[in-house]
């Protein structure tokens, strides 16, 4: 694409006669309009029909949004679905949790290896622009300032964490990976206070992320062992690896839910007390999705040749080291895609969690209406769209991050 | 055995004494009575081999002959049903450890060069010493660096497998399997995935490394290599060995149907 004639031509020192550019053609709107809208009769039919469509959902989506909604109930309820029923002391705890991902962020920004300078490094953060787009409609439904301010005090840590990232030591700033894990569980350990499984009063947006992430964080190495174990020499390994996957994905996510939820009881030992029904629904979304992180790894392995293994072993590299050191990160690789709709499946799935009556986003969303103000006022539409307003810009981000891996990896060159 | 300059091409050869060193009867890889089944299917039968100390065999035979199976048996890429399998005095069993013992001292070469796309050039070289002779990444990187100059891609150290071409790629895994200082080589095929124009750069620097005395099992459809380097010519068919003599006396005056029939055919 970049490179015009005269790049050409310094990389190709040949006498070859140099190629003339392409005329330039300028086309202005009206050519280009005409050219692509309206070329032939049935084109400007196509044209005209589908305009008038795309007029009419964006003219109703838009009236909706900006003159007919009620976004009083979103409004007022901001907190509950962020938190849920947190109690509301906690909430400076919250943000200092937020403004450690921001300081996170920020390191890992100034560390990223880039030639572009902060030019390039910034841009890189696009990729979240769903999720500033998110914050913008937080902020402009705030009733009060101090959301204002706190927010922007998170994005002062985190250009303070970008600007400090030069000055860490190269022992730290070699392991950028290891700089992002510990952000994340400082973060974590600063909402939850450190102590015990606090996290079961977690709620509203809190929750699903907590369970979106902890069932990626979990389900992600279990899964792997799965899928390495269902390829296993060892007969006895390859039937209990397949047994589970095959057992797990014969079910739906909502009966293991279920099950975890209202049936473990029956399965314990009398005297055993059940553990937080936050830690059981936790468990049942990692079961689950580790079956499928399997599967999709399992396809990854095929997808590498037999002479990769081969070669490994004929420098007389362990089967172990063969494993993790040639075969897992050309696997791995290539499924990317997979694995990323895998996980953003499970952080929409995390919705299902309501059914046991945890108040996580969607829990939110449907226990609001029942509030006295505004009980009986068919506002389903609103906290609805809200809710999906914040599991889209999410996933979009997710699928975004995906991408920008894919490209760096290297992923689809061989 | 007589004098190996016979091949004609420019490949003059001095100063390996194939005789001496194949009479002294070091054995390095000595296969006695081996048998090798897939399935039904048997693919090697009663296979009886030494290669001694710094000689070079060339195998040749049509495909399906058990050529590639031989030789992967020696570093047990295949098992082999039954006979016995010694290599520098290891004797191939089931027990993980002589297996990765024989691997260590015997490197290979793939049709498909298989190297590791994940990983630079050097990294590739360095993998093996690093990780199985555990030098320190000073050490390794030295040695690395070394045998990529003597394949002659120094330059190549920091691309990716990608970026090279397929004789580039194969004089990398030629390098790669050098790295660990083996005592022996394997070649499977290395030059029947090449364009023709890349083909010589890889039998050259085969040739460079049979001179430096380097023992050789070499499966190969060159004959011209076969010729002028070769100690020793192999004549497998049908999971047999149906012929075994020098070049001169192999390519002038076969004795058997089977080779004349093969030559005739090839040549």
């Amino acid at each position: 694409m970049s490179g015009g004639p005269t790049d050409v031509a310094t990389l190709e020192p040949t006498s070859a006669p140099e190629p003339s550019p392409p005329p330039a053609r300028r086309v202005t709107p009206r050519e280009w309009v005409r050219e692509n809208l309206f070329s032939t009769w049935y084109n400007s039919l196509l044209t005209v029909v589908f305009g008038a469509l795309i007029v009419w959902v964006i003219f109703g989506v838009a009236r909706f949004v900006f003159v007919t909604a009620q976004w009083e109930i979103v409004r007022v309820n901001l907190t509950n679905f962020m938190v849920g029923r947190l109690s509301r002391d906690l909430l400076p705890r919250v943000w200092g949790g937020v403004g450690v991902l921001a300081l996170t962020i920020g390191l890992l920004t100034g560390l990223s290896p880039v030639s572009g300078g902060w030019r390039e490094r910034v841009g890189n953060l696009r990729r979240a622009g769903p999720l500033v787009f998110l914050v913008v409609v937080f902020l402009s439904l705030a009733g009060t300032a101090t959301p204002w301010f706190l927010t922007l005090g998170t994005v002062a840590v985190a250009v303070a964490g970008y600007g400090c990232a030069r000055f860490l030591p190269a022992v730290i700033a070699r392991r950028a990976g290891m700089v992002g894990v510990v952000g994340v569980i400082a973060s974590y350990l600063v909402v939850s206070g450190g102590a015990g499984p606090s996290y079961a009063a977690f709620g509203g947006l809190l929750l699903t992320l907590f369970l979106a992430l902890g069932g990626i964080v979990l389900s992600f190495p279990f899964g792997l062992l799965l899928g390495l174990g269902r390829r296993s020499t060892f007969p006895a390994v390859r039937v209990v690896c397949v047994g589970y996957i095959e057992l797990i994905r014969g079910v739906p996510l909502i009966t293991l839910l279920f099950m975890s939820g209202f049936a473990l009881g029956f399965f314990l030992p009398p005297g055993m007390s059940r553990p937080e029904l936050v830690t059981r629904a936790l468990v049942a979304l990692v079961l689950f999705t580790a079956a499928y992180v399997a599967e999709i790894v399992r396809g990854g392995l095929q997808g590498v040749p037999a002479g990769q293994t081969e070669a490994a072993q004929a420098i007389g590299l362990s089967p172990l080291r063969t494993t993790y050191l040639i075969v897992l990160p050309q696997a791995l690789r290539n499924v990317i895609p997979a694995l990323v709709g895998q996980f953003i499946s499970l952080f929409k799935d995390t919705s299902l969690v309501t059914f046991l009556g945890l108040l996580e986003l969607l829990g939110v969303a449907q226990v609001i209406l029942e509030q006295p103000d505004f009980r009986g006022a068919g506002l389903q539409t609103e906290t609805l769209m809200f809710a999906s307003l914040i599991y889209w810009s999410w996933c979009y981000s997710m699928s975004r991050a995906s991408q920008r891996l894919e490209t760096r990896l290297g992923v689809g060159e061989r | 055995m007589t004098d190996v300059t016979t091949g004609g091409d420019d490949t003059a050869r001095d100063g390996v004494p194939a005789d001496a060193t194949a009479a002294k009867g070091d054995k390095m890889i000595s296969l006695e009575h081996v048998d090798k089944f897939f399935g039904g299917f048997q693919a090697l039968t009663d296979i009886n081999m030494n290669v001694g100390l710094q000689e070079v065999v060339v195998v040749i035979g049509p495909s399906g002959s058990g050529k590639s199976t031989l030789i992967r048996c020696v570093n047990r890429l295949e098992k082999h049903d039954s006979g016995r399998i010694v290599v520098d005095g290891v004797e191939m069993s089931d027990d993980l450890r002589s297996i990765q013992e024989i691997r260590k001292e015997t490197g290979m070469v793939f049709q498909q060069f298989n190297l590791f796309p994940h990983m630079t050039v050097l990294e590739n070289v360095t993998l093996g010493p690093r990780q199985v002779r555990r030098w320190n990444k000073a050490k390794a990187d030295e040695v690395a660096m070394k045998m990529l100059e003597r394949v002659r891609i120094p330059e190549q150290a920091d691309k990716y497998p990608g970026q090279l071409s397929g004789g580039q790629q194969q004089r990398v895994a030629i390098a790669r399997a050098l790295a660990m200082q083996p005592k022996s080589m394997l070649f499977d095929e290395p030059t029947s995935a090449l364009d023709p124009e890349m083909i010589k750069e890889v039998l050259d620097t085969m040739e460079d490394l049979a001179e430096s005395g380097m023992t050789m099992v070499v499966v190969t459809h060159e004959m011209g290599f076969a010729r002028a380097v070769a100690d020793r010519v192999v004549f497998m068919a049908d999971g047999q060995i149906v012929e075994v003599g020098t070049p001169e006396h192999f390519f002038t005056d076969p004795q058997e149907e089977r080779t004349k029939l093969f030559l005739s055919q090839i040549l």
